[in-house]
């Protein structure tokens, strides 16, 4: 009976033991923590076991020692004196019963703790009366993370089914707390992915294939406005204010990037332009989508991350209207189209600004308006003019001292007392102005910003201006520059349209020229005509095109220079004659560029110097016909000597035929002898003539010695008929010179027939002319005629040299003008000066012809 | 040469030009009169002061001396010397000095050959009476 009771007995307690593990599975899985799981473990092992303690101890943080959880269950009464007890206490390893169990990992029964040596709660036990008790391990892995243990009053011998039993609920309670704390871990997860949707810059927004917004973080809210759960896909771009970069066309719905991710499209970087219905200002994101797929693959929805990149859009239109500003000043726009751009953009920077520009006059001391064209008129108008000074606003302060000036308050501000009303009319607070300055540090204008409120300017306003003032002064340099090449160019445009200066450009490469309007008159073209280089050649002569071209080419190569005098053939016969001047810019590698020059027209001169010319060889003439007349005697007795050899030859000839006793030896000799003199007679007509022809210069190789000579017994007729003699000194080592022998012939007579003419009131043994020749030098040659008469002018012998200047009744006093303008023509010069005794003497230099031998004789 | 003293005297030439004085040599030779030609005037005066010189022809115009020179100076050496001048250049102040000095003729240059021969014929015949 008994062993069936205690079979009973056994059974009975296995079975309750069963309900009890069922329960506490049941009660742990519902658990929704640890600490309560473990609560329920030690609260029905103790009610269903006969335990009246049960805790539970824990590794501290740094894992050297147990401690008491918090989770307990115990009796009535003064069973709590032991909890006191075990919270006071920390097991290390092996120490006491939960670290013997912490070691070992295994549980541990004591039969009665009393008499256990390891044990240190033994007094408290005993006072209490404590005897059994159980400690057992919870293990994660093969970690312990948590030991339990019971006390009972009685003494029990170990129960390896209860300790079974226990075993298998703390294995209940283990997977209890992995499965909790995966559970933990996903919910931390989630927090943490919420918080990186709250807290990250970008937005995100997730759809389901409805196009229904599961997510929307707050970015998202903060970029396109509150979420809106009613709408469908195909009104977002309306209700977020979705546009395309041109900021105005609404964005397509279908080609919206969520749209698409949501169709399984990857989306990249699209860029789109934000702006809703109550804000100031857009906003600027960048977008990228992809589609969300099931373990499938299915279409589930799609995914967007936008990025807000306006400042980058900013920063991005402000170079580019930088560069546009720059562009404008290269492509010489005018000034205050560029400065108005500038402003403009400066103002878009930032919200509430206005910004001005004003320029300083040449004279230093004075402002004009540049740029404001959102300042109202008045003001405008007022500053326009204005002087600059140390008190005068700010940016006639700033350009007065070469410094910004900051003024927060225009109203209390000592620097705008003059300018208070106009400000507080215009609404102007606060004005900031920094001077423009050239790199040469003059002071060019000054760029100013304006606030409706009082402060100073903010790091972003002062970067502003920097950049303002430095595009500034590069557009006002550059457009001073260019003024003062314009004045320059119209100067000299004025100057060689007064001078009939022809400016021209040849592009030889791209056949090509440009022509100022002068030019085109000069050569004939109409002013619409494009012009080529073979075009202006067409121009030139025809008799000179092939010389001034290959005289182009070849002084361009050469020297990089040109200049050329010819003749143009105009349209219609017409004549021109002009000098042309030009220089070659080549690049660095000497390839021609350019010619730039210009042409000016000499004709007006070149007909004057021709009219000249022929003015002069028509006074040389006339010289020569009057000199004639000086020679009358000299000439007929020259014709006559001839003439009358042949009449007497002649006579005698035709008397000894009459007489019949002609020697016919002796008539050859008469009959030759008047071919002689035929010829003689015919030689001094030649003479004449060629002295009274108008012939123009014809140089040769001539001994001047023999000239002289033969010039002199020429005129020695009309000497002798004047009772004067004329000798001659001739240096026989005389050079050659190269002459034209009528015209030197010419100032030889016109020399003597002066000296005879100048010597006609002395007695005739007086009347002497010496003529000599020298050359000292060898390089000159050297004539001088030399007389004995009156002498010149004692102030000022060369007036002899004067048009019209006479001292004889019938002479005309061109005598002495044609001798020098001929000595001149030939390179030589004319000296007149008073002989050391009395008397004058002319002297003539001819350059001197070295090397030559061959003598041309006189005629 | 039908006259003795046509054929006895001589005729003095003087002129620098040597081929207008070549012609009146042959000239006078072509009608028998003896001649002595001279192209410079010192000659002839040389000769003048050494002999009798019934007639002389002279020209004016030449290189060293005119005419009127040596006509003053055979005025002083030989003063019956019957002189004709002949000129190529007409010079009336020159006429009128050898005029007064005292020529026989005057012909200017070139002249009619009769007139000049009986010219030089009158004057020989003249200095012989």
């Amino acid at each position: 009976m008994e062993n069936h009771t205690a079979a009973e007995q056994s059974y009975n307690q296995s079975k309750e033991q069963l309900s009890l593990l069922q329960t506490i599975t049941i009660e742990v899985a519902a658990a929704d923590h640890f600490s309560s799981a473990l609560e329920v473990v030690l609260r029905r092992v103790c009610e269903k076991t006969g335990w009246v303690i049960g805790q539970a101890w824990v590794p501290n943080r740094d894992g050297t020692a147990l401690d008491c959880g918090p989770v307990w269950f115990c009796g009535n009464g003064e069973l709590r004196n032991f909890r006191v007890a075990s919270e006071a206490s920390h097991f290390r390893l092996g120490i006491g019963l939960p670290g013997r169990v912490w070691e070992s990992k295994q549980p541990a029964w004591i039969e009665d703790v009393r008499d256990d040596p390891n044990f240190p709660r033994t007094a408290t036990a005993r006072n209490i009366g404590l005897k059994t008790a159980v400690g057992l391990p919870i293990l994660s892995g093969d970690k312990v993370i948590a030991v339990i243990e019971f006390f009972m009053r009685e003494s029990r011998s170990k129960s390896e089914q209860l300790v079974k039993v226990i075993a298998a609920i703390a294995a209940q309670l283990n997977l209890v707390m992995e499965r909790k704390r995966a559970e933990e871990e996903l919910s931390r997860t989630n927090e943490i992915l919420q918080s990186i949707l709250s807290n990250m810059g970008d937005a995100v927004i997730v759809a389901d294939k409805d196009g229904k917004l599961l997510v929307f973080n707050p970015v998202a809210e903060r970029f396109f406005g509150p979420r809106a759960t009613q709408t469908t896909p195909s009104e977002w771009s309306r209700q977020y204010g979705l546009y395309l970069p041109d900021q105005v066309t609404l964005f397509p719905p279908d080609q919206l990037p969520l749209t698409r991710s949501i169709r399984g499209e990857e989306v990249n970087n699209v860029e789109i332009f934000v702006r809703r219905e109550k804000a100031a200002r857009g906003l600027w994101v960048r977008v990228n989508g992809r589609p969300l797929r099931g373990p499938k693959g299915e279409r589930l929805g799609g995914v967007i991350v936008c990025r807000d990149i306006t400042q980058f859009k900013e920063e991005e239109f402000f170079r580019a209207g930088q560069s546009r500003v720059l562009e404008m000043i290269a492509a010489d726009a005018p000034l205050a189209d560029v400065l108005t751009s500038l402003v403009l953009l400066m103002e878009g920077q930032a919200e509430g600004l206005r910004c001005s520009i004003l320029l300083l006059n040449r004279d230093g001391k004075h402002v004009r308006h540049g740029a404001a064209p959102n300042l109202p008129e008045a003001y405008v108008k007022a500053v326009n003019g204005a002087a600059i000074g140390p008190r005068n606003g700010s940016c006639g302060t700033a350009m007065y001292t070469r410094r910004p000036v900051v003024v927060t308050d225009v109203m209390t501000d000592p620097l705008w007392s003059d300018y208070r009303e106009l400000a507080k009319i215009c609404g102007l607070r606060a004005c900031w102005s920094t001077p423009i300055l050239s790199p040469q540090g003059e002071v060019l204008g000054s760029f100013a910003m304006y606030r409706q409120e009082t402060r100073g300017p903010l790091p972003e306003e002062a970067r502003l201006t920097e950049i303002a003032t430095h595009i500034a002064g590069i557009a006002i340099e550059r457009h001073q520059q260019q003024e003062i090449l314009r004045e320059r160019e119209a100067r000299i445009s004025l100057a060689a349209e007064s001078a009939e200066l022809a400016f021209w450009i040849l592009y030889p490469e791209q056949n090509a020229a440009w022509m100022s309007e002068k030019g085109r008159l000069i050569y004939g073209f109409d002013s619409n005509l494009p012009l080529t280089c073979d075009l202006i050649l067409s121009r030139v002569h025809p008799d000179e095109r092939a010389a001034v071209k290959a005289a182009y080419d070849r002084s361009c190569a050469l020297y990089g220079t040109f200049e050329s005098e010819h003749r143009l053939l105009l349209p219609y016969g017409k004549t021109r004659w002009v000098i042309m001047r030009g220089r070659c810019l080549k690049d660095e590698e000497g390839n021609l560029l350019e010619t730039v020059g210009v042409t000016l027209d000499v004709s007006a001169q070149k007909q004057a110097d021709l009219q000249l010319q022929v003015q002069r060889e028509e006074m040389a003439h006339r010289n020569r016909v009057s000199l004639m007349g000086e020679m009358t005697a000299s000439f007929a007795h020259e014709l006559n000597q001839p003439l009358t050899a042949i009449a007497n030859n002649a006579s005698a000839a035709r008397r000894f035929l009459e007489h019949g006793n002609i020697d016919p030896a002796l008539l050859q000799q008469l009959l030759q002898d008047m071919v002689a003199d035929s010829q003689r007679a015919g030689d001094v007509i030649r003479g004449i003539r060629s002295l009274v022809r108008k012939e123009t210069s014809v140089h040769a190789l001539l001994d001047l010695n023999a000239v002289i000579t033969e010039t002199v017994r020429l005129v020695s007729t009309d000497v002798l008929s004047r009772e004067s003699v004329v000798t001659t000194e001739l240096d026989p080592q005389l050079p050659q010179v190269e002459v034209t022998l009528v015209q030197i012939q010419q100032v030889l007579l016109n020399l003597i027939i002066n000296a005879l003419d100048a010597m006609e009131g002395l007695p005739p043994a007086e009347r002497r002319i010496i003529v000599s020749t020298r050359s000292d030098k060898g390089d000159v040659v050297e004539v001088s005629v030399r007389d004995f008469g009156t002498g010149l002018p004692k102030d000022r012998p060369d007036k002899v040299f004067d048009h019209f200047f006479s001292t004889k009744q019938k002479g005309m006093g061109m005598g002495l003008t044609i001798v020098r303008s001929i000595v001149e023509a030939h390179g030589g010069t004319i000296v007149a000066e008073n002989a050391p005794e009395r008397g004058a003497r002319m002297i003539v230099r001819l350059p001197a012809v070295r090397g030559q031998t061959q003598t041309i004789a006189a005629a | 040469m039908s006259n003795p003293i046509e054929a006895e005297k001589e005729v003095c030439l003087l002129d620098d030009d040597l081929s207008v004085l070549k012609s009146m040599h042959y000239l006078l030779a072509s009608e028998g009169f003896k001649v002595r030609a001279f192209s410079k005037a010192a000659d002839f005066l040389v000769h003048a002061s050494t002999h009798d010189v019934p007639v002389v022809v002279t020209d004016i115009w030449m290189d060293q001396v005119t005419g009127l020179e040596v006509l003053a100076r055979l005025c002083a050496i030989s003063p019956k010397t019957r002189v004709i001048v002949i000129t190529a250049r007409e010079d009336l102040a020159a006429r009128a000095t050898a005029m007064a000095i005292g020529p026989v003729a005057f012909f200017m240059k070139p002249f009619d050959d009769e007139k000049f021969i009986a010219a030089v014929r009158d004057a020989l015949n003249q200095s012989a009476k």
